[in-house]
């Protein structure tokens, strides 16, 4: 049987904020000595990645989680194609990142820097290559930093997209802000409020709009962008988040919602962008979660609704790639992590491929051999 | 049948609201005794039906571990379960020849051998009506425990258009609400009048705060001064949907009219929502606003107030408790333990009589600051355990009106094999001069009631009182 990666305890207290599966007890078992820092699974695209950070700041409006500031700062990482193969790979977060990304999570047992020098494949601040390339924009989980969507933002990259993943300050354990400070998770003083999901999409798609309004015109390399390309993809709240930003922003020309339980009022009369679901198994039709049925009915335009089976709620992220190094016990039933990786990366740059470079993808058509455990919902996929 | 929901049905929906296993709102850990029953150790699965043999699981769970489980006569649990059962077969029309209870001894695994067997024979005979049967039976089993903290819930179920932060109902709010209608009638005060239009029905029909309600599907609120259960139809739950007609009085006007109010989801205003809010108050007082014991509730009144407090002299704090269902005990200790430290802030008792301290968190900086705390008939549970200790400890004053007096003591919840949740205290409690607040409350050191006129002016008196102590 193969050996399956799924969530410890700490991890799960996140994920349940965002109503997935309980995670599987940890086991007993002594971990073996401390392993070393984890590699992020090379780009399957053909070109080399670059990355490099901006922190923006939105003026017109105040921060909604510090009442003391009147201007709300966004830290965004871009990745990209460039020509430059060889140079520093850039970091994976820093190391007081990664402290309070674990401190937070509830992992302690982890030496804090190992997690931070998980070996990535971009190159720090090379030079972009390209002009008038599709946009994707990335948006993580709550209290996840942005560097968790890291291994997608690279695949991505490297296939010709430029992707703004963004920091949303306050939502995460750990944003290191354009001073050095670090900002912490003010939103998680008030997660559990009623309300307080439609309220925090709500938010985020504000960003996400400030986010595009500097990176298309402001930005001094927005000639890289075609702004008539744009999609944004996101996990768990960030994917709740990419329905809140397309209903108020009409340049999101597709979106996928990574198995985020969705907050965002859909217009009662359809929503025609292509937008594709892609879940765990807590999100088939039927299941606990009502959101994406009821999202689903409103949908009048190109859509999919995809299951991974043995999938759980960190499968389209980062987590299980370096769960080995943050202490998390992979206990069997769900899938190896590098398969996760590889069906997230084939799925979304399938369907980002059909709809901003208009190149058809038969993958998304009826389910493939050689993804079986991907189930075409609500056809054919029930409640197991 | 006495209703014995708990009074945190607020933050039970907060909770539901997280999307969350719903765990126990009062849910201070209590020992757990036995092994016929557990706490919820993750998000149950789907339920399933309610059977006799759950009945028999909820039966002993309650006498392994209730308050009094180990020496009340549980005789009169299936003497209460019987009683509601043969109710209902009347109500529907079905009695039965063999509808008689059989004796008990006070044998307790005996007398629920003959209790079964007999409540068998019944429902083969109506086994349609069977699943109605069993959860009248268990609702009057824990009834009749008549403690308001006792609770047997269905898992909750939501409409399928449901939005994080929606309401469902009427979309109105009327001065008797809460554990007014549902845990402690006795409570309430004619007139009845609408106090909040959050949205929905009541929005689109124009009602306004102050409107006094007269009749509710023709019956009157009040008889001889005396809450009927009419009022219980102004807060239908889904998926009830059967429209209520309303005849209203706006004294302003001296209009009389009558609208028809369906139930239905309603978008509520998110900030609202929020379990502590605050702002600061004729530029030297710090009004804090919290709904809910809810986890980290306490930190987060703290943060506000030191927030608040940056940069400038405080002249007090109003703590603004009215329609907070409670929550976690530890947070009332907690956030009081900024107020005053080296004391106990309530007693724990088992049903012989020991009792445990809940003693102040003496790690907790004080504020120093003067206090006033409003509250009102909505306040319960943790509310009064707060209450309670800032009028007995004198950290503060109380305006308003009295408290809720649903305040048994914290419950347990224990999952039924059918996924359903059972949940009572093992301790009673009392407050911080061992004095009993269940079903008492704690009266307001300043009575200051909301009327009609005030609701329709928005003019917020127990407000106005609370600054005024603050400035004298």
């Amino acid at each position: 049987m193969r050996r399956l990666l799924t969530l410890a305890a700490g991890l799960a207290v996140l994920a349940a904020s965002a109503c997935s599966a309980p995670a599987p007890p940890r086991s007993d078992a002594p971990p073996a000595k401390p392993p070393g820092p984890a590699t992020l699974p090379a780009p399957t695209g053909p070109r080399p990645v670059g990355t490099t950070a901006l922190h923006l700041t939105d003026t017109s409006r105040p921060d909604p989680w510090d009442l003391d500031v009147d201007a709300r700062e966004l830290k965004v990482t871009l990745w990209y194609p460039t020509k430059q193969r060889e140079g520093e790979r850039a970091p994976y977060m820093t190391a007081k990142e990664a402290e309070l990304l674990l401190k937070g999570s509830g992992i302690a047992t982890t030496p804090y820097d190992t997690l931070s020098k998980t070996r990535t494949n971009a190159v720090k601040d090379a030079d972009p290559e390209g002009k008038k390339l599709p946009l994707v924009v990335l948006s993580p989980g709550f209290t996840k930093p942005m560097s968790t969507l890291t291994s997608l933002a690279e695949d991505l990259a490297s296939r010709g997209y430029i992707v703004a993943g963004i920091d949303h300050t306050y939502e995460s354990y750990a944003t290191t802000l354009s001073d050095g400070r670090v900002a912490e998770c003010l939103a998680c003083d008030s997660d559990t409020d009623p309300g307080s999901h439609a309220a925090l999409v709500q938010g985020r798609a504000a960003d996400v709009s400030f986010v595009l309004d500097q990176l298309t015109s402001t930005w001094d390399r927005s000639g890289l962008i075609d702004r008539t390309r744009i999609a944004m993809v996101g996990q768990s709240i960030g994917g709740a988040s990419v329905v809140a930003a397309m209903v108020k922003d009409q340049r999101i020309r597709a979106g996928i919602d990574m198995d985020g339980t969705s907050y965002a009022r859909i217009p009662k009369s359809g929503f025609s962008r292509p937008f594709m679901f892609l879940g765990s198994r807590d999100h088939v039709p039927g299941g606990p979660d009502n959101s994406w049925d009821r999202d689903w009915k409103l949908l009048t335009g190109w859509k999919r609704w995809l299951v991974l089976s043995d999938a759980e709620h960190q499968s389209f992220t980062d987590i299980p790639l370096v769960a080995d190094v943050i202490g998390i016990e992979p206990l069997p039933g769900m899938l190896p992590a590098a398969r996760g990786a590889e069906l997230t990366r084939t799925y979304v740059a399938a369907f980002l491929d059909q709809h901003l470079k208009s190149q058809r993808q038969p993958l998304l058509d009826k389910p493939s051999s050689r993804y079986p455990e991907v189930t075409f919902c609500p056809a054919t996929c029930g409640q197991s | 049948m006495t209703a014995v929901r708990t009074a945190a049905a607020g933050l039970a929906l907060l909770l539901a609201a997280a999307c969350t296993a719903p765990t126990p709102p009062r849910g201070q850990a209590g020992t757990t005794t036995g092994t016929v029953c557990a706490p919820p150790q993750a998000p149950p699965g789907a339920e399933t039906a309610t059977t006799i043999d759950i009945i028999e699981q909820a039966y002993f769970c309650i006498l392994g571990n209730y308050y009094s489980g180990a020496t009340l006569d549980a005789r009169s649990l299936l003497t209460a379960g019987f009683v509601a059962l043969t109710q209902e077969l009347n109500h529907d029309g079905r009695d039965v020849p063999g509808a008689t209870m059989p004796a008990l001894t006070g044998d307790r695994k005996a007398d629920w051998a003959a209790f079964e067997t007999t409540y068998r024979k019944i429902t083969d005979q109506a086994p349609d009506l069977r699943d109605k049967l069993t959860a009248v039976t268990l609702q009057a089993i824990v009834a009749a425990l008549g403690d308001n903290h006792a609770d047997w819930k269905h898992q909750d179920k939501r409409p399928p258009d449901y939005y994080d932060g929606d309401g469902y109902g009427l979309g109105l709010e009327a001065n008797v609400n809460g554990p007014q209608v549902d845990t402690n009638p006795g409570a309430a005060v004619a007139p009845l009048f609408v106090a909040t239009v959050l949205g929905g029905a009541a929005q689109a029909a124009g009602l306004r705060p102050g409107d006094i309600i007269e009749a509710i599907n023709g019956s009157a609120p009040f008889i001889d001064g005396e809450a009927t259960p009419a009022i219980a139809a102004l807060y239908p739950k889904y998926p009830e949907a059967r429209p209520v007609r309303l005849r209203l009085l706006r004294q302003s006007t001296g209009r009389r009219w009558s609208v028809t109010l369906k139930p239905g989801l309603f978008q509520r205003d998110l900030a609202g929502l929020q379990v502590v809010r605050s702002k600061l108050l004729d530029d030297d007082i710090a009004y804090v606003r919290m709904t809910g014991f809810a986890p980290d509730s306490a930190n987060r009144v703290l943060r506000a107030i030191t927030r608040l407090r940056t940069g400038r002299t405080l002249s007090g704090v109003v703590l603004d408790l009215r329609g907070n269902g409670g929550g976690s005990p530890v947070e009332a200790a907690r956030l009081l333990s900024a107020f005053v430290h080296g004391k106990n802030t309530a007693y724990q008792c088992t049903v012989d009589g020991t009792c445990q301290a809940t003693p102040t968190d003496d790690t907790v900086e004080l504020l120093h600051l003067p206090l006033v705390v409003l509250t009102d008939r909505d306040c319960a549970s943790a509310c009064e355990h707060f209450s309670a200790a800032v009028k007995d400890l004198r950290i503060g004053r109380l305006a308003g009106t009295r408290t809720a007096g649903v305040i048994s003591g914290p419950a347990q919840g224990y999952l039924l094999a059918n996924n359903t949740l059972l949940s009572f205290p093992a301790r009673h409690h009392l407050g911080p001069n061992r004095e009993v607040i269940d079903r008492i409350g704690v009266p307001p050191d300043h009575y200051v009631p909301l009327t009609p006129k005030d609701a329709a002016a928005g003019r917020d008196p127990a407000l106005a009182k609370a600054l005024t102590l603050l400035h004298a």
